[in-house]
């Protein structure tokens, strides 16, 4: 399947981010190859929508950053989950557990 | 806490750009070399790695826009950067900025100015409670003259009329009214009952009239105005003491009227008009109306039913009322009639002086277009969007007609002040004339609308041209020569318009050459006017004192040193106060009956006042001679001493001047006017007729013509000299309320003004009087004329320099760009003749078919001037070709410049040349 060709909906890359915060900090690299990892290769998330996503969210205050090593040591910026996040998370997994049942439901509807 | 956060963060992205920016460029670069780490890792060659990794970030620069875009307040944020670009732009180009922001200046600036009186004198609401319901009204006469009313039509018109919930007469008359202080010339309103109400004002202090005021033979009382309150009353809170001396009568001031309330005319006291007694004629148009229309109604449905009104009535008195239909008009175009046309005309010439003036920044701007090409598109190769760059010349745009603006509204404000100099007595409601919030807003509205345009304008040519800028050096110049046609056809359009600018000074300035060559039918030269306001002298009594007042000063002022003539007329030409006119009769004094002679014995000792018997008997009588059309005829009355025609120069063409045989009781005598005896007597001889004129002193004694003197243009220099009736002061001197005296000097005015002051003092204190001079009150009467004329002069004489900057302008940039192809064809052997002939040619094809469209689109403008021409069309063709020539001829002197410098081009130095 190729990854590029899946778009995301909107709102569902907010979500996907702070869900692979959950695992702990990484930088925008590691959250985009996290992603690919979590949807097993579905979304590859280039770094023209991650860096405004992970910025915007930074001003929203639901992920804080912070400079850091990387593993290669590299100076990385490492983005972490805050409490408004996880109640941000929440709030996004609930909403889209509803879209995705009513979506399902339309589908099977006859 | 989520508010803190973006608070923060909003004011950090706004203020220290500097660190977020190196943040973002780090993070972007980290994340660029860890992708290079890990294509490395996962086995490329570094130089592979990097490759890929860079193919797959999309660009550094392209990504931290995209996060810039997202960022809060990234809006203002732009903002402020296109501000802080677009100074930066426009402080490199000193000599265009200021050009450009001058231009824009002097166009808003024009209008701004014109505007702020277009809006105080004829858009701004009345201050008055719902001003729209406020109405003037007039009689209309079969043949369209609109006129005051007659007292039993207003009455039959207010008890009938359901669209008007108040309808009231109103006069206003200047009267020497002595109060606390000494005799003041004031206005003085004669009001009927409804006329506060109509107007919707009521007393600041005290009361206003009751029913009890207003009635005839009541006590009288008066209301004044809030600044005679203050001035010549003390500003004192008890009224009681307070009494003004009008007319040799008593009034009791009952109330003051709030500040600003000086309706009708200026006036400054209010006196019931029920204290006069009402006329029973259908024909004597005595008094202005005002009326309020009720809720509900409008203009146009008020009219219609007045007018059904007024056709019942002229049905019903049939030749005994001139009315046929009542004009109803809003009052505050009432009000502005009769300089709305000038304005109007002002505000399209300083529309068209912005147009000219906008057409030579957008030249500016496509002159500097070529510079600005590689720039834009550089940026556009740089990830800028579309969107950005307009946004960017908009900025720009907006700066330079921002500025513009706040320059020329401080001229404006300036300007206005001179206007109003200049306009000071043509213009009414001139206290209301200012650059106020609103005045405001329309230069801001237009100085937004030519930003967004120019603006726009600029983006679209940028982005256009932007497409191949990059691609060689030498795109220069065919890029613009797309933006030398444009500009072209600007200079085309600033040619057309100037010319219309020129053709209408040129027509206005042929009026006024035309209105100053008539002959008046009197000189003015060396004559001091000397304007009385004296009480009513309608009853038996008071005659024989006013004749003697008038005959002593008269004499006396002409005793003083170096006066040489002294005459004296009710009706003065050319001034703006009270004319009296009316019909006449032709009688024949053997015909009369033994009742009729009675009734003139009557009128000649009674008081209309006291006697309402004689009042009634003789509008029968006035009812039954005016019948006859073929005896009747309509003529200006005035009363005048025989020193008039002499001080005046006012030739005498048959018969005699009056003279001291002309005593009270000797037969009365009037002299008439050159156009009156040939309208009636074509080829007989008027030396001995009489004439009925009695209806406007109520003196029935029939006037015998001793003499014709030369006609006078009274109303108006522009007007035909009306027929004119003059009677002597010393039988008729009843309408003499408005008496003024006129001195022939060759001596110092000021030093007569101040002898005839003091002559006037001795015989009677309570008369104050007003000095001017017959050539000051002549070029008084001119004033709209002049104020126009200097006022389109100025637009159009600006427009023509503009013009000339704007072709001069485009034909050196054509220069410029073609210097090489102006040295390749000499030096293939073109002499300088040739190349002079090519540019000339260009600059003489779009001077002609400039001034070509300005001949037809002129027609546009003048044609609104018609009322302000006098002897001239508005196609008039020796001013079209006049400034048809002018322009032309500047214009090509504006072309000839750059071109004799295209024949200076070194072949050799063109060839080299970029």
């Amino acid at each position: 399947m190729n990854s590029a060709s899946t778009t995301l909906l909107q709102g569902t890359l907010d979500l996907l981010i702070l869900k692979s915060l959950v695992a702990g900090d990484m930088h925008g690299l590691g959250v985009s190859r996290r992603i690919r990892q979590i949807t097993g290769g579905t979304f590859d998330v280039k770094p023209g929508s991650l860096f405004p996503a992970l910025h915007r969210m930074e001003e929203e205050g639901w992920i804080s950053s912070s400079w850091g090593g990387s593993e290669n040591n590299r100076r990385a910026k490492y983005y972490r989950l805050t409490k408004p996040g996880r109640k941000q998370l929440e709030l996004e997994t609930k909403r889209w557990g509803r879209i995705s049942w009513a979506i399902a439901q339309a589908l099977e509807a006859s | 806490m989520a508010l803190f956060v973006k608070a923060r963060t909003f004011l950090r992205n706004l203020f220290w750009t500097q660190s977020v920016e190196t943040d973002l460029d780090q993070e972007v670069r980290s994340h660029l070399e860890m992708l290079t780490d890990e294509k490395i890792r996962a086995g490329m060659s570094p130089q592979e790695a990097q490759r890929t990794a860079r193919i797959e970030l999309g660009g550094i620069e392209q990504v931290k826009e995209q996060v810039r875009e997202q960022r809060l307040g990234n809006y203002l944020h732009a903002v402020l950067s296109d501000c802080r670009y677009g100074l930066r732009q426009l402080r490199k180009n000193p000599a265009f900025t200021a050009v450009t922001i001058l231009t824009l200046a002097l166009g808003i600036g024009a209008t701004t100015a014109i505007f702020s009186v277009v809006y105080g004198v004829l858009l701004r609401p009345l201050p008055y409670p719902k001003p729209n319901q406020i109405v003037r009204l007039w009689e209309v006469s079969s043949e369209g003259t609109r006129m005051s009313f007659a007292d039993p039509n207003f009455g039959d018109v207010r008890s009938q009329a359901r669209s008007l919930q108040g309808l009231a007469e109103y006069g206003a008359w200047l009267q020497s009214v002595s109060g606390g202080s000494g005799p003041t010339r004031t206005m003085t309103g004669t009001v009927s009952r409804d006329f506060f109400s109509v107007m919707g004002v009521q007393p600041l202090l005290g009361r206003g009239f009751t029913g009890e005021d207003q009635r005839f033979g009541a006590a009288p009382t008066a209301l004044v105005s809030y600044g005679y309150w203050r001035q010549y009353l003390g500003a004192a809170e008890e009224l009681s003491a307070a009494h003004l001396k009008i007319d040799n009568k008593s009034f009791s001031v009952i109330g003051v009227l709030p500040p600003g309330f000086r309706f009708p005319d200026g006036a400054d006291v209010w006196i019931p008009r029920e204290l006069l007694p009402i006329l029973p004629s259908r024909t004597a148009h005595n008094w202005d109306v005002v009326g309020r229309l009720r809720d509900g109604f409008t203009v146009g449905t008020s009219r219609a039913e007045l007018s059904a009104i007024a056709t019942q009535l002229q049905h019903q008195y049939g030749a005994d009322i001139q009315l046929a239909t009542v004009a109803v008009e809003p009052m505050r175009e009432a009000m502005t009639g009769s300089v709305r046309p000038a304005l109007v005309l002002l505000l399209i010439a300083s529309g068209f002086l912005l147009l000219i003036a906008c057409a030579n920044v957008v030249n500016l701007m496509l002159a500097q277009a070529a510079t600005r090409e590689r720039e834009v598109a550089i940026r556009a190769a740089l990830g800028a969007e579309p969107g950005r760059l307009v946004r960017q010349f908009l900025t720009e745009a907006l700066i330079l007609a921002l500025s513009g603006c706040a320059l020329g509204v401080l001229t404006a404000a300036w300007g206005v002040d001179a206007l109003l100099r200049i306009g000071s007595t043509m213009l009414p409601r001139l206290e209301g004339v200012a650059i106020n919030f609103i005045v405001l807003s329309f230069s801001l509205g237009i100085t937004l609308i030519l930003a967004a345009g120019l603006g726009v304008f600029n983006a679209l040519r940028a982005s256009w041209n932007a497409r191949n800028a990059l691609h060689a050096a030498s795109q220069k110049q065919t890029g613009s020569l797309r933006g030398h046609r444009l500009g072209q056809l600007l200079v085309l359009g600033q040619l057309a318009t100037t010319l219309a600018l020129l053709a209408g000074a040129g027509l206005l300035g042929r009026s006024l050459l035309r209105v100053l060559s008539v002959d008046p039918g009197f000189r003015t030269e060396r004559v001091i006017t000397m304007d009385l306001a004296l009480p009513a002298a309608f009853d038996g009594p008071d005659k024989g004192p006013r004749v003697q007042f008038l005959s002593e000063l008269m004499t006396r002022l002409r005793r003083i040193p170096g006066v040489e003539e002294v005459g004296g007329s009710s009706a003065m030409p050319l001034s703006t106060g009270v004319t009296s006119d009316g019909s006449y009769a032709v009688m024949n004094p053997r015909q009369i009956s033994p009742r009729v002679r009675d009734l003139i014995r009557r009128s000649a000792e009674g008081s209309l006042d006291s006697d309402p018997a004689l009042l009634k008997d003789m509008g029968a009588f006035f009812n039954e001679i005016f019948r006859n059309p073929a005896n009747t005829g309509e003529a200006d009355y005035a009363v005048v001493s025989e020193g008039y025609f002499r001080t005046l120069r006012i030739p005498l063409l048959r018969g005699r001047l009056f003279d001291d045989r002309d005593s009270f009781d000797a037969p009365h005598v009037a002299l008439i006017s050159s156009s009156l005896a040939k309208e009636r007597w074509p080829n007989g001889d008027p030396l001995g007729r009489s004439l009925e004129f009695g209806n406007i002193d109520g003196d029935l004694r029939l006037l015998t013509v001793v003499g014709v003197v030369g006609d006078v243009r009274e109303k108006s220099v522009e007007a035909p000299p009306r027929p004119t009736i003059y009677v002597n002061y010393r039988q008729r001197p009843q309408a003499t309320r408005h008496f003024t005296v006129v001195l022939q000097t060759g001596a110092d005015i000021r030093s007569v003004t101040l002898g005839a002051r003091e002559t006037l003092r001795e015989l009677d204190a309570s008369v104050p009087p007003h000095f001017s001079t017959l050539p000051q009150i002549f070029s008084a009467a001119l004033e709209t004329r002049r104020f126009s004329l200097i006022l389109v002069g100025i637009f159009a004489g600006t427009a023509l320099l503009l013009a000339t900057a704007g072709i001069y302008g485009v034909t050196a940039y054509s220069v410029a760009c073609r210097t090489r192809e102006f040295g390749i064809r000499m030096a293939l052997g073109a002499t300088a003749n040739e190349v002079l002939l090519l540019v000339l040619g260009v600059g003489a094809l779009t001077t002609m078919v400039g001034v070509a469209i300005g001949i037809a689109g002129s027609f546009a403008l003048t044609r609104t001037m018609q009322s302000l021409l006098f002897d001239v069309s508005p196609g008039d063709p020796i001013t079209l070709v006049c400034v048809a020539v002018l322009l032309a001829g500047v214009s090509l002197m504006a072309c000839w410049i750059p071109a004799r410098r295209a024949t200076l081009v070194d072949p050799m130095i063109a060839l080299r040349y970029e």
